[in-house]
């Protein structure tokens, strides 16, 4: 389902955003796109409003695994009360690191399918936010020798790699990609 | 749509928290932010109406972590040590 108003929605993030660069007295600009061209063919993700930083303090926001970009856009999201599964419409990113991280989740994803193939034995990844989970789940849904699902409870939610018909003891060791 | 803005120099941490915290609740006017003094730490005693406590904490305490993310970044900004304090 679209985002009821994007243009209301835009002006919202565009005022909380306005707040917390000034009040936070951090060095960064942004560029709020309402129905921003997509830069290649995928159905990855397909945001309805993108949020571009840059300025002095882009590194700040990348570091620790995007700490601080991930946590400007989950208080962007819960004020602007969108349902879960509109989440994915709004895309928050500085420096391109959504696509560089798009990048290295598809090519661990990869490099897990692999080693189930070669193994027969499940796979897990580290805990990943949803959006990373479903890119992961994306990235192997054409593999149809295997299958893939998510485990484990909130924050330490993780994908498990199975072979498509395994039937072991689900409880491989725990693998850190990516 | 495309909008652009430059950011200032300054802050101030308790209008930042009074600012996120207010967008996230029900009942904006019941948000209140104190600021007390501990040695080298800036102690932000945030106030929420009761039902909106749940928002500001958010699922596995999401929100109020992404809040503090925010504060370490403005604190390493505006040279203070800022510590997020939700009474209940």
């Amino acid at each position: 389902m679209p985002i009821p108003d994007k243009i209301a929605s835009a002006n919202k993030i565009n005022e909380f955003l306005s707040g917390i660069v000034t009040h936070g007295g951090l060095h960064l600009k942004y560029r709020i796109t309402v129905d921003p061209p997509l830069a290649e063919e995928r159905d990855w993700e397909r945001p309805e409003i993108l949020v571009e930083f840059s300025g002095p303090d882009s590194p700040l926001l990348l570091e620790r695994g995007a700490e601080l970009l991930r946590a400007i856009e989950l208080l962007a999201l819960e004020m602007l009360r969108l349902h879960g599964n509109e989440h994915e419409k709004v895309c928050f990113d500085c420096m391109n690191h959504r696509a560089l991280r798009l990048e290295e989740l598809r090519l661990a994803a990869g490099v897990a399918a692999d080693r189930v193939r070669k193994t027969g034995s499940p796979y897990n990844f580290a805990p990943m936010s949803s959006r990373e989970r479903r890119i992961v789940h994306l990235a192997l849904r054409d593999h149809t020798d295997l299958r893939t699902e998510s485990e484990g409870m909130g924050l330490r939610r993780y994908v498990v790699v199975y072979p498509k018909d395994y039937k072991g003891a689900s409880n491989p060791s725990r693998r850190t990609l990516p | 749509m495309a909008e652009q803005k430059i950011s200032h120099p300054t802050g101030d941490a308790r209008a930042l928290v009074e600012q996120v915290a207010k967008t996230l609740v029900d009942e904006p006017d019941a948000v209140s932010v104190s600021q007390v003094e501990e040695g080298s730490e800036t102690v932000l005693e945030l106030t929420v109406a009761p039902n909106d406590l749940g928002k500001v904490i958010g699922k596995q305490g999401r929100t109020a972590r992404a809040m503090r993310t925010l504060l370490n970044a403005s604190g390493l900004r505006l040279h203070k040590r800022f510590e997020l304090e939700i009474l209940e």
